[in-house]
């Protein structure tokens, strides 16, 4: 039976049927015939993490499974994690503050795998957090502005302030110290004159 | 005259503003963490055939069989191409930059009767979609009988003049250029007096292994030929449109009004997506003798075999010095791999490195040669900071230098910097360095990683047998702005409603651009940033121009925009002059209201102002055009500079050799910052692929030209546990071009190899000596560790 | 990079996949997880006519205890054994070895049985099923057996089962106490397959060593087991152990493979410092 098959899931709470072949992964599944584009390919063989999706609640990739495999499933895409149109979940919104993103190409990765971890670990250490992160690749960022993008969070669900008293972009305030540099708003500076 | 200022007045920090200097959140992000970007796989038409490619098994060889025929008749697929099909179609094939009739090797969009690099391009499927696509791939019957391949990482392959197998024939060589250009002095003997007499002379060969772009989108391009309206449309994504449109056109022979291109989202490219290669344009040829539309998305398979490969070279470094460590001379002999078809030319970085070698240091004489050498692997293609090689070297030599003549490395540099009072500093090369701020970057560095008492530290940790290390490397970075790339225009256009629309010719991938262009123009007209929209990657909106490459887009298009927004206001007080009946000159503009200075009750709105220049212009003196637009084309320097200095300290775990990067510090001088925030993403990238490219990634051939790593299970990306908080530390020192910015988008990529190198370095002094290879591998590591080093 | 076709195959028993293997014989491939071989088809390295996909086959995921042992069903998911509380208080080491695989997305999706039938040389789950001498229980069309962990691998990534069965269910004995176990590896980055790394049990009884088992992944075609050296410890005192000896022992007769990212005499010179490690760490685990 390689010929297609009709399958029913539930995408970010919508029932949804398509008919396709065992082989289209549940990543093109979502792509194409449920027409949810923020699920991002950019490697198809299990490594990048831009793919991860809900499957049942549980973060996978999404180009490691077939369409056929989630059949009467729930799935969350990244366009379900934002609690209602035009607005952003903690986890979003602490992306954009921090700067976690710059292409935006594997953000849809990251955001559900940290929602998903998240749920799991709510207070992580740095460490935890750099491991957590670990199964997602982004080509851009170098990670700082990732990372403190879940500091943000967890802080925030601890009943902390969003950015620990500071604007965006700044030194986490965990961060390493830089004692004694004079500063812009958070920002080690040392200005000078035009040359002459 | 170094003025520090305190965190309480950033108000009167230079080029500090309302918006610009500001912090200010992305709008981009709105649409990309929710889902809702829209990169080109998101926009395939529904008219579209999806593209794969038969890419060569081999990497020389001749083609012996080739039949497509099975596989055309697969269904789902409307046609199988070969070069028989498409390559009569190419006209013409040079990139822009490059001009019509600089050298380069035979272009071809697919192979015909032989191969020269494994993956090389040989057919292509058109199909329904991209599974029935590789179906059909299966059914092209193909034969290669291989041939001895030119192939090594470089080194051991200084005599290409003698090799045996060209990798062209056509060419004639495997030289495929070399310095100094035909015509120029062949030696320095000023500097071969230096280096015969000096009391020191230290030489050393360095490499920098293969690494790559690898945006976390491949590449991608889709193209529709309509005879009816004349018109090759084409979706890329890519950094410059303009030049997507440009080859197009001259590939297929039309012109260039007959084609247009633009760009969606684009999932960064880091200069894979600056030129235009021959898969993309197979595809707009296909689509053209097919007259039809035609998509191809690269898979990661394709883009890490065959997406352009960088690096790859050698470059020897000579220097002389006096018993106190000051530089006499330098000479620099760079050899680099361009594999069989670089995109651009016949490739090679060393015009560029040749320039940039002296860096920021007061060399003495001077001298640089190099040779590019073709081999049958796939080709150069640009990679953030082109010309490294340059700062790799010479900061490692520093180093090195430094620890054989007993001198504090940081000290050593101090002592070779070029100082504020020589400002300005014309080079070896005659480039003009007029403000740049290596020593106060390289304190700064030193201050916030606390060198001194690091090397408290360090002892202590030798004591009880933990090995740390500390690097330091500095560099200027150089932001190429030749010929049309450093004249970018930026027109900006107010509507009715007082809302301005800005089009410019970049081509953002992830530099935040629709931010940063906004708040220099929303910070010059006075109005709010949201009501500034930036349009960008479109031929058919955009002005004429060559994208976002060569951290230009802040100097460039942030230097246009802010006299284009100084022109526009400029108007808008004229206008309101003629309402208010006041001389422009005592008014201002400040929240979307102008005002007469010191009356603020005599005020009238931004959108008032715009109704009136459109729909009121009958009131407008006769000599006044009506409407609110302008528009500045800037002219740059051909290069302009920042400079920064990196420091790491790492930590070595003598069983295995692994690397942990304990601090990573930057300390850069990029002029006026518009968004700190955005620079500092800039920074902390760049340095997380330096050490990507130290650490983890090498794209491996096997000698006999085969790819080994071709999946991203064996080409290795760093993850978040393997890097560091990246801090940063800020000099400002304004340019001398509008605004005061400087470039900055490649040098966390430029610096960070040597600093962390010398921290592996500095870390195994007390073993012995690191070999001059890449990547430093757990494996070398432990080398020099346990004794066993094959230097 | 798109998979070849494939019949898609979803039975809901174990005897009804047993059945549905059997129609299709070597053509057809068992779908577990799928975190190895769905690369393996979207790479097209491999095509199978049909996929059996174990997934709706609730029979098989489970942990329970039996006899002295605990049996894990093959579909419980990697990311269950890492978290269940019998595993850790019964085979803390079999949670300790789930947490160094891959990362938690691939965890929870990738399956004990997928992975121990997969067979990879450099995976952690087979280094474990070698090194406690853990049972393999088997289905085919005959029936259930049992096949012992000495026995179950050929060669890289070849396992003895026939191309009609289908692997059940892993038994892991439970150790006596005053034991103690560790699992040390060496990867390029977190989540990576192993370029070296060991598990190491051993059972202490009155300061000497009772038991003890080494074995050795990413070293050879199929985990190995450091026979010799395990002989050397056991009746040794455990106190006064010169661990660098047990684990140069321990990598003596190995003859590991060289790719991309180590030498084989790099994996040799790090198993035997990880052997070291391990060792102490379960010497004093068992000590506790």
């Amino acid at each position: 039976m390689s010929d297609p098959h009709p399958i029913t899931m539930t995408v970010n709470g919508q029932q949804r049927s398509a008919i396709v072949e065992p082989r289209k992964t549940l990543a093109d599944v979502l792509r194409e015939d449920m027409r949810l584009t923020g699920t991002h390919l950019a490697c198809e063989h299990g490594v990048c993490g831009a793919c991860t999706v809900l499957l049942d609640g549980e973060a996978v990739r999404s180009c490691l499974v077939f369409g056929v495999q989630a059949d009467g499933a729930e799935v969350t895409t990244v366009e379900g994690i934002a609690p209602a149109p035009g607005e952003l979940s903690d986890v979003q919104a602490a992306f954009r503050d921090c700067h976690g993103l710059q292409c935006g190409f594997c953000t849809p990765g990251f955001v559900v795998s940290i929602t998903a971890f998240l749920e799991k670990n709510p207070a992580p250490t740095d460490e935890e957090i750099r491991s957590g992160l670990s199964g997602n690749l982004c080509r851009c960022t170098g990670y700082t502005g990732i990372v403190n993008a879940v500091r943000q969070v967890v802080r925030e669900r601890a009943g902390g302030p969003p950015n620990g008293g500071a604007p965006a972009g700044d030194q986490p305030s965990e961060g390493p110290p830089t004692q004694g540099v004079p500063t812009i708003a958070g920002h080690a500076v040392t200005t000078l004159p035009s040359a002459p | 005259m170094t003025a520090v200022q305190d965190g309480a007045a950033p108000q009167t920090h230079s080029g500090v503003g309302r918006f610009l200097g500001q912090s200010v959140k992305r709008r981009e992000d709105a649409r990309l963490v929710t889902g809702h970007g829209r990169y080109i796989e998101d926009v395939l038409w529904p008219d579209a055939w999806h593209v794969a490619f038969l890419r060569s098994p081999v990497a020389r060889g001749r083609i012996t069989t080739l039949d497509v025929s099975a596989a055309a008749a697969l269904p789902g697929v409307r046609a199988v191409l070969t070069g028989a099909d498409l390559n009569p179609l190419a006209k013409s094939f040079w990139q822009t930059a490059m001009g019509k009739d600089s050298p380069q090797p035979p272009r071809r969009l697919l192979a015909t009767d032989d191969v020269r690099y494994a993956g090389e391009p040989i057919a292509m499927v058109l199909a329904e979609n991209r599974y029935v696509a590789e179906d059909a791939l299966e059914l092209i019957d193909l034969d290669v009988d291989a041939q001895p391949a030119v192939v090594s990482d470089h080194r051991g392959r200084w005599g290409a003049a003698r090799d045996e197998e060209l990798v062209h024939p056509e060419y004639g060589s495997n030289v495929a250029s070399t310095l100094p250009y035909p015509g120029m002095p062949t030696e320095n003997p000023a500097l071969e007096e230096v280096l015969s007499s000096a009391p020191h002379v230290f030489e050393e060969r360095f490499h920098q292994h293969r690494y790559i772009c690898v945006p976390m989108e491949t590449r991608g391009l889709q193209a529709r030929w309509s005879p009816d309206r004349d018109l090759l449309e084409i979706v890329s994504s890519t950094q410059n449109v303009h030049e997507v449109r440009s080859m197009a056109a001259r590939l297929l022979g039309l012109s260039e009004v007959q084609v247009q291109a633009r760009a969606e989202d684009v999932g960064g490219a880091f200069g894979l997506k600056c030129f235009v290669d021959k898969e993309e344009l197979a595809v707009a040829a296909a689509a053209y003798s097919q007259q039809c539309a035609v998509a191809w998305i690269e898979d990661r398979n394709e883009n890490l075999v065959a997406g352009g490969h960088s690096r790859t070279e050698d470059l020897t470094v000579t220097m002389a010095t006096d018993a106190d460590g000051t530089i006499l001379g330098i000479k620099g002999h760079h050899v680099e791999d361009v594999g069989a078809y670089p995109t651009y030319g016949v490739g090679g970085n060393a015009g560029l490195a040749m320039m940039m070698l002296p860096g920021p240091y007061d060399v003495g004489q001077y001298f640089y040669s190099a040779e590019a050498t073709f081999s049958n692997t796939c080709g150069m293609t640009p990679y953030r900071g082109p010309f490294l090689m340059e700062t790799v070297a010479r900061e490692q030599l520093i180093d090195i230098a430094a620890a054989e003549l007993g001198i504090d490395p940081l000290e050593f540099r101090r002592r070779n910097m070029i100082t504020t009072e020589q400002l300005p500093f014309t080079t070896p090369m005659g480039l003009v360095l007029e403000t740049i701020t290596p020593i106060q970057t390289l304190d700064q560095a030193a201050e916030i990683i606390g060198y001194e008492d690091f090397r408290r530290e360090q002892a202590a940790a030798r004591e009880q047998g933990r090995i740390l290390g500390i690097g330091f490397a500095s560099y200027i970075e150089g932001s190429p702005a030749f010929g049309a790339a450093g004249a970018e225009q930026v027109t900006v256009r107010m509507d009715m409603q007082g809302k301005a629309l800005v089009f410019m010719g970049s081509g953002s991938h992830g530099q935040s651009v629709e931010t940063t262009m906004a708040q220099v123009v929303a910070e010059e007209l006075g109005i709010d940033i949201d009501d500034v929209r930036i349009i960008q990657g479109d031929t058919t909106s955009a002005p004429y121009g060559t994208g976002t490459a060569g951290s230009r887009t802040a100097t460039t298009f942030g230097g246009a925009a802010r006299i284009a927004g100084q022109k526009l206001r400029e108007k808008i007080l004229a206008v309101a002059a003629v309402a208010l009946e006041a001389s422009p000159d005592d008014l201002e503009v400040a929240d979307g209201v102008v005002s007469v200075k010191g009356t603020p009750g005599a005020a009238v709105t931004v959108e008032q102002v715009a109704a009136m220049a459109y729909a009121g212009h009958t009131m407008l003196p006769p000599e006044m055009e009506p409407g609110l637009e302008a528009k500045h084309r800037i002219r740059n320097p051909p290069l302009m500079f920042s400079n920064a200095c990196h420091a790491a300290i790492v930590e070595i775990d003598r069983d295995t050799g692994a690397v942990e990067i304990k601090r990573y510090v930057v300390s850069e001088d990029c002029g006026n910052m518009i968004n700190p925030m955005v620079v500092e993403g800039q920074i902390t990238g760049g340095v997380v692929q330096g050490i990507g490219g130290v650490f983890y990634e090498h794209f491996v051939y096997d000698g006999d030209g085969n790819p080994l790593t071709t999946t991203f299970l064996d080409y290795l990306l760093p993850t978040a546990a393997d890097v560091p908080d990246i801090e940063i530390g800020h000099v400002v020192t304004p340019s001398n071009t509008p605004g005061g910015f400087k470039p900055m988008g490649e040098g966390g990529a430029i610096c960070s190899p040597p600093a962390l190198i010398n921290a592996v370095r500095d870390a195994l002094a007390p073993f012995g000596r690191l070999p001059n290879v890449q990547p430093l591998t757990p494996e070398v590591v432990l080398d020099v560790i346990d004794g066993t080093a094959a230097v | 990079m798109k998979p070849a076709p494939f019949t898609y195959e979803a039975p809901t028993t174990l005897g009804e996949a047993v059945d549905v293997l059997g129609r299709y014989g070597d053509e057809a491939k068992v779908l577990a997880g799928g975190q190895s071989l769905v690369p393996v088809l979207a790479l097209r390295l491999a095509r199978f006519e049909a996929l059996v996909d174990l997934n709706r086959v609730d029979e098989l995921a489970y942990v329970r205890e039996d006899d002295g042992a605990v049996v894990i069903g093959a579909m419980t998911r990697q990311a269950t054994v890492e978290a269940d509380p019998l595993v850790a208080r019964s085979v803390p080491v079999l949670a300790e070895a789930t947490r160094l695989i891959g990362h938690f997305q691939i965890r929870n999706r990738g399956t004990l049985g997928g992975s121990i039938a997969h067979g990879d040389p450099a995976a952690e789950y087979p280094a474990v099923v070698t090194a406690l001498d853990a049972t393999v229980t088997v289905a085919g069309p005959d029936g259930q057996r049992q096949i012992a962990a000495p026995d179950l691998y050929d060669g890289p990534m070849t396992s003895t089962l026939s191309d009609d069965e289908i692997l059940a269910a892993v038994s892991f004995p439970v150790w006596d106490p005053g034991s103690g176990f560790a699992v040390r590896e060496m990867a390029r980055r977190e989540g990576d397959f192993a370029t070296a790394g060991t598990v190491v049990g051993v059972t202490v009884t009155d300061g000497r060593i009772s038991r003890a088992a080494i074995s050795l992944f990413g070293m050879g075609p199929v985990p190995l087991r450091a026979r010799a050296a395990e002989s050397e410890l056991v009746g040794a005192d455990a106190s006064g152990l010169d661990l660098a000896e047990v684990g140069a022992a321990a990598v003596a007769d190995v003859d590991p493979p060289s790719d991309v990212h180590a030498s084989g005499r790099y994996r040799t010179r790090v198993a035997s410092r990880l052997v070291a490690r391990a060792l102490e760490s379960a010497l004093q685990e068992a000590s506790r």
